[in-house]
């Protein structure tokens, strides 16, 4: 397209380009039917329905305490939650909901030795099974794997831990929040729920050029030449935008014990005064790292591989971003199938 | 001889890399030791505002008699316990339901047959 020719688009673009940011919100995600099956405070678990349920083992997602775990299932044709009912898998998804200031006695020890494993139970009950697989992501393989490690002989006989953070030593995070004059208590003291939003903008400020401007430049041009993928674009810039807020006293552990303390990797973490031993792990366990994740590095990640007790231990590693992996264009060829395969293989009853 | 390249492409080449450059210099800075110290005092002097902020409100709305975000909350808090403890309740609920099923499927195949062993009440007194 020739200058004189972008210029005359130019307005047509502008008004596209705005209508794709102001109706952002309406973009449908999270669109797979469900049904509700256990609830508790702000937790929710859901069963995803489906009449071709051909492995026994139940398979329950858990995200991370910050963003929406809509993410599972972000849009019809690109849902690793549909894709794992077409493989026959019988789905549940664990939502953390939106907590509120009422919600700030929340804790890690509340996460992984209540919500977690009361979901756990109620999912062994909805399926009629006795034992199922855990899939975490993000906070989410953290509060998996803390579980796992305190209870070994417990129900799930599969972990799946997808760009899960371990070792935070030597993290851009940890440069942040990891000094001393970083203080997660007053934090947590002033913001009974600490917004989402903050550590969104925290988030997008480790690579700022790009967040915060390149994004939206290459949406600007794909608009200009008129190849914007409406769809795609909006369902994750939706997700993206939704940050619910992190319980105080659950971002006060978080901080001082994984980037602080690096307690998880020290072997100092105490929940309910047991130690979370992450070699205490004997579950059947597959890490996935991406090669470009800022957020959870992959670096990070990696002493999990030496550190748990498992015979059966599984690493994958692919290109792309912290979410970019599970949700972008390629996961659906590039890892979905790999997982799929993995827990098919330890799914019999 | 070398190929002429079309100015446009040659401007937005040159856009590119120059964003591209900026982006891993910016990278750079948010990895450096100033960059976290002044994000950590920021934080800092932020909260500090905003607690200043919602101290102040919350004691003009106290003054007037409202109900501010502390009561909601703390209301929020106590409905929560509240939600705690059923569950913990249905959870035990549940256990005595599986022991009591338990208990009569091992009493029926050992062809034992449960008695009803409730005793009379006893009359109240005057």
């Amino acid at each position: 397209m020739n200058p004189v020719e972008q210029l005359i688009r130019a307005p047509v673009a502008a008004v596209e380009f705005a209508n794709l940011l102001l109706t952002r919100d309406d973009a449908e995600i999270g669109m797979t039917p469900k049904d509700v099956v256990w609830t508790h405070r702000k937790t929710t678990l859901y069963r995803y329905r489906s009449n071709d349920r051909t492995h026994a083992l139940p398979v329950l997602l858990v995200f991370a305490l910050i963003n929406r775990p809509e993410i599972f299932d972000l849009r019809p044709g690109n849902s690793f939650v549909e894709f794992l009912l077409a493989e026959g898998f019988d789905v549940f998804l664990l939502d953390w909901g939106v907590p509120g200031d009422e919600d700030a006695d929340m804790g890690i020890d509340n996460y992984v030795c209540d919500e977690l494993p009361w979901a756990m139970r109620e999912t062994l009950r909805a399926s009629g099974q006795e034992e199922l697989s855990l899939l975490g992501w993000c906070i989410g393989g953290s509060l998996v794997a803390m579980h796992a490690a305190l209870e070994p002989g417990g129900p799930a006989r599969n972990l799946v831990l997808l760009t899960t953070p371990v070792d935070t030593s030597g993290s851009l995070y940890s440069n942040w929040v990891a000094r001393d004059s970083f203080d997660p208590e007053f934090v947590a003291e002033v913001l009974p729920s600490v917004p989402g939003a903050g550590i969104d903008w925290a988030n997008k400020m480790m690579k700022p050029v790009t967040n915060f401007w390149t994004t939206n430049r290459v949406l600007w041009q794909n608009v200009l030449k008129g190849e914007a993928k409406r769809e795609a674009y909006q369902s994750m810039a939706r997700w993206v935008a939704d940050n619910p807020p992190f319980p105080g006293r659950a971002y006060r552990q978080w901080i001082t014990w994984m980037y602080k303390e690096n307690r998880l990797v020290t072997g100092g973490l105490r929940l309910r005064g047991r130690r979370v031993d992450l070699r205490r792990i004997e579950q059947n366990t597959l890490v996935v790292t991406a090669g470009a994740d800022h957020i959870a590095p992959r670096a990070g990640t990696l002493p999990l591989l030496d550190m748990v007790a498992s015979e059966d231990v599984t690493h994958l590693d692919r290109p792309g971003g912290h979410i970019g992996l599970m949700a972008g264009s390629r996961a659906r060829e590039g890892i979905w199938p790999d997982i799929a395969e993995w827990l098919e293989e330890r799914s019999g009853a | 001889m070398s190929e002429r390249l079309d100015p446009t492409e040659e401007a937005r080449r040159l856009y590119e890399d120059a964003e591209k450059r900026t982006a891993t210099a910016m990278e750079e800075l948010v990895k450096r030791d100033a960059f976290g110290e002044l994000l950590a005092r920021a934080t800092e002097n932020i909260l500090a505002l905003t607690r200043m902020g919602i101290d102040v409100t919350d004691l003009v709305v106290r003054n007037l008699r409202l109900a501010g975000r502390r009561d909601v909350t703390s209301l929020g808090r106590q409905l929560a316990r509240t939600e705690d403890k059923l569950e913990r309740v249905l959870q035990e609920v549940e256990r005595l339901q599986e022991q009591f099923a338990e208990a009569e499927r091992s009493s029926a195949s050992n062809g034992t047959t449960r008695r009803r062993t409730t005793k009379p009440k006893p009359a109240a007194s005057k």
